[in-house]
């Protein structure tokens, strides 16, 4: 019988696998919004379940030093806005040492933050969170709908745009089920927990209330 | 606790959210003197009495139109804080945060319109705040769209601390609006209205701020990127929704004093019905996409928007003002009503809203808009429900507090005039305002044909007497905020 932090990292490894057979690479490096809206959150995804490997202790002592999941928020947001360029996407599609770059940094510098850092955080963080996520697919969606240019060298201004329209409905999709959470969705507090929206439970990771 | 409870067992602020409240209601008490004092600088020019040029007209335009929305925002937001935090545990941080995020906001306006030039009007038309024709600068500009993201995003802050202690409390946030009692079960009679009200802004103002948050972004990037050419409609489209949504709920927030104090000088409980909570999830819906009735004139926009526009203006404000009505007639008819400042400003509300709506319903009509649209008739209808309805709202929240601390609810003997004063200028100003609407007088012009003029100097001398009642109200208001001991409760049953 296996835990759930062994399958958690199991999971992971698995999609991790998946994602570095060269067939699989190759079709979801093909298009701007494989590449984009799959590939990287699954990507994401690898780092996010990661966390279960992460030793009780030092996932304590990282705690200790990421108040509100604030710390691990930020880094992941920088290295976001990083591979948000359409230079770095470019690049990553065809230069091999980026292509490297891209698949030990988004796990491990977005997804494992994230993971690590998604259980600290409190209800108006999270918000915070949600809610710039969902402006940023819809400004996005909207740049790549209306770019007149390329924004990268391998892809054309069809995919480009296409990418565009799947952004502004994953920003909708997101918007809808947040609406729907909040106004019928169960949330597991305690009176006096900050922590409101508890979206994983059995995480043995997680630090106690706070 | 109960709103079926009189008086609410404990309304004492302790002293740091003492301190922070008093700082909301004087900033706003004093930016409304001065926002009104731009007001009459304008309806002055317009009446040939005063001689500011075009330019500044046009950046004090702007500046009263973002001034006062912002204003009323504050303000509101101090109701909605004062009484939603009895229900549930509210974080003082957030409510200040807004404070300092709201002045930052501020700031940067205040900059970008007086010394960058940018006078493109409160809710602008893309893309004509980058395209000044050399008065103001591109940063000017943007830096206007960053006091307005500043005034976002402490709103939001706000509101999701709020939102996280309803839920807290309540579980999810159709339980505090009493969605499950819609359609049946025992209503639990103390649900507190403030409660309700509260959700639904939160609701409805975080999505108009998304909208505010995307469209804001977007043409910062088109001031330095020109070749990013946003589609003009689109942009128009989510300027309303955010700016439309942002002021609409001011007077949702407002009411909520209406709510906390009629009962308490009525000497009746003011119960929660079925019907109450019917309204306030329609309208919910209803003012959420009640925006495109400020596009009816724009022949690109999709018909369906339009009809949306003009099908939903007639149901939105109905149905919360409805039972607000309704429900404030039966609390107070032959009730034995303590005449005081804040009961004789929440009737005054409740009758502002009421007539300032029917204008505005009017105008949602893409008919009765075909003549209508950007004439006077539109500050019309809005100069009535803010002055009379909203303003009133929040006034009577601070009459009420100061009366609290100096725990006697006798009113001074200003009071009698002053607010006489300040009816007597608010119907002639919006009813000044109205008539050039019907005489075709267009909006947003700094000179005025000659045959326009009679309307400016009749609102001129309807402003000169708000201004003169406010000028009182304040007073009385800062005076008891400061004057007060410290250590005096503000749950006094006088009210
Ligand atoms: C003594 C009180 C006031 C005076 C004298 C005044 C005067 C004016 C004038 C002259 C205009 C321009 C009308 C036009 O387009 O020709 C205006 C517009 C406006 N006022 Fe007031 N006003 C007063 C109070 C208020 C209040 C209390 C609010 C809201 C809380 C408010 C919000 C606005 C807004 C949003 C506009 C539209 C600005 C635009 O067209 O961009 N005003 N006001």
């Amino acid at each position: 019988m296996i835990s759930v932090r062994q399958r958690s990292v199991l999971i992971a490894a698995v999609i991790f696998a998946i994602l570095l057979l060269p067939p699989v690479m190759h079709a979801l490096q093909a298009r701007m919004a494989a590449q984009m809206l799959v590939q990287i959150p699954l990507l994401i995804a690898v780092g996010y379940l990661l966390r279960a490997a992460v030793p009780q202790r030092l996932a304590a002592a990282i705690a200790a030093w990421n108040l509100n999941g604030l710390s691990g928020l930020l880094l992941a947001t920088f290295a976001a806005a990083f591979w948000m360029l359409p230079r770095s996407l470019d690049a990553a599609a065809s230069e091999p040492l980026f292509t490297l770059a891209k698949f030990v940094s988004v796990p491990l510098l977005i997804g494992l933050p994230m993971g690590l850092s998604w259980p600290c955080m409190n209800f108006v963080v999270r918000g915070i969170f949600l809610l710039e996520l969902i402006a940023m697919f819809f400004r996005l969606g909207w740049l790549y709908l209306i770019s007149p240019i390329r924004l990268c060298n391998n892809y054309l201004l069809d995919d480009q745009q296409r990418t565009g329209q799947y952004m502004l409905m994953i920003g909708g999709a997101i918007l809808l089920w947040v609406a729907i959470k909040l106004l019928w969705g169960h949330f597991d507090l305690s009176p006096d927990s900050q922590q409101v929206a508890r979206l994983h439970t059995h995480d043995p990771h997680r630090p106690a209330d706070r | 606790m109960s709103s079926l409870a009189l008086y609410p067992e404990d309304e004492k602020l302790p002293r740091n959210e003492r301190l922070v409240f008093d700082l909301y209601i004087i900033t706003a008490v004093a930016l409304f003197v001065l926002m009104m004092l731009l007001g009459l600088s304008m309806r002055l020019t317009q009446a040939t009495w005063a001689g500011i040029g075009p330019k500044l007209f046009y950046e004090i335009l702007t500046m009263h139109g973002a001034g006062m929305v912002g204003t009323m925002g504050l303000v509101t937001l101090a109701v909605m804080w004062f009484f939603l935090r009895k229900y549930v545990h509210l974080h003082l941080w957030a409510f200040l945060t807004n404070y300092v995020l709201f002045m930052l906001g501020a700031l940067a306006i205040i900059i970008s319109i007086f010394i960058g030039g940018y006078a493109g009007m409160w809710t602008f038309l893309y893309p004509l705040p980058v395209h000044s024709m050399g008065i103001g600068s591109v940063n000017a500009a943007a830096l206007f769209f960053i006091g307005y993201l500043l005034i976002g995003v402490g709103f939001l802050l706000f509101y999701l601390d709020a939102a996280a202690a309803i839920i807290r409390k309540f579980g999810n946030l159709g339980r505090a609006m009493g969605l499950q009692w819609l359609f049946g079960g025992t209503i639990d009679q103390s649900h507190p209205k403030a409660v309700v009200a509260s959700t639904m802004v939160i609701i409805a103002n975080s999505l108009g701020i998304l909208a505010g948050a995307v469209v804001l972004v977007m043409c910062l990037i088109n001031a330095y990127f020109p070749a990013v050419v946003l589609n003009a409609l689109v942009v128009k489209n989510l300027i309303y929704w955010f700016g439309h949504m942002f002021i609409n709920a001011t007077i949702y927030m407002g009411v909520i004093a209406v709510y906390e104090l009629l009962p308490r000088y009525s000497g009746r409980p003011y119960a929660v019905s079925r019907v109450f909570l019917w309204a306030w999830a329609v309208s919910c819906v209803f003012v959420i996409i009640v925006f495109p009735h400020h596009l009816l004139m724009d022949y690109a926009q999709p018909r369906w928007l339009a009809i949306i526009g003009q099908v939903v203006s007639w149901g939105a404000g109905f149905p919360v003002f409805l039972v607000t009505a309704y429900g404030v007639l039966t609390n107070i008819y032959r009730s034995g009503l303590r005449w005081k400042m804040p009961s004789r400003l929440m009737v005054l509300a409740v009758f502002g809203w009421a007539a300032g709506i029917v204008p505005a319903i009017l105008d949602g009509t893409i008919v009765v808009n075909t003549l209508m649209h950007n004439t006077q008739w539109v500050p019309g209808h809005f100069h009535f429900y803010l002055l009379l309805g909203v303003l009133p709202m929040a006034l009577a929240m601070m009459y009420h507090v100061i009366g609290s601390r100096a725990q006697s609810s006798d009113d001074a003997a200003g009071d009698k005039l002053s607010l006489p004063l300040y009816i007597i200028g608010g119907l002639v100003f919006a009813l000044a305002f109205l008539a050039a609407g019907k005489a075709s007088v267009a909006r947003r012009f700094a000179t005025h044909l000659p045959e326009w003029v009679p309307y400016d100097q009749a609102g001129s001398i309807g402003a000169i007497l708000i201004i003169l009642g406010m000028l009182f109200f304040s007073v009385r208001i800062i005076a008891g905020l400061l004057k007060t001991p410290t250590d005096v409760g503000s749950a006094h049953p006088g009210g």
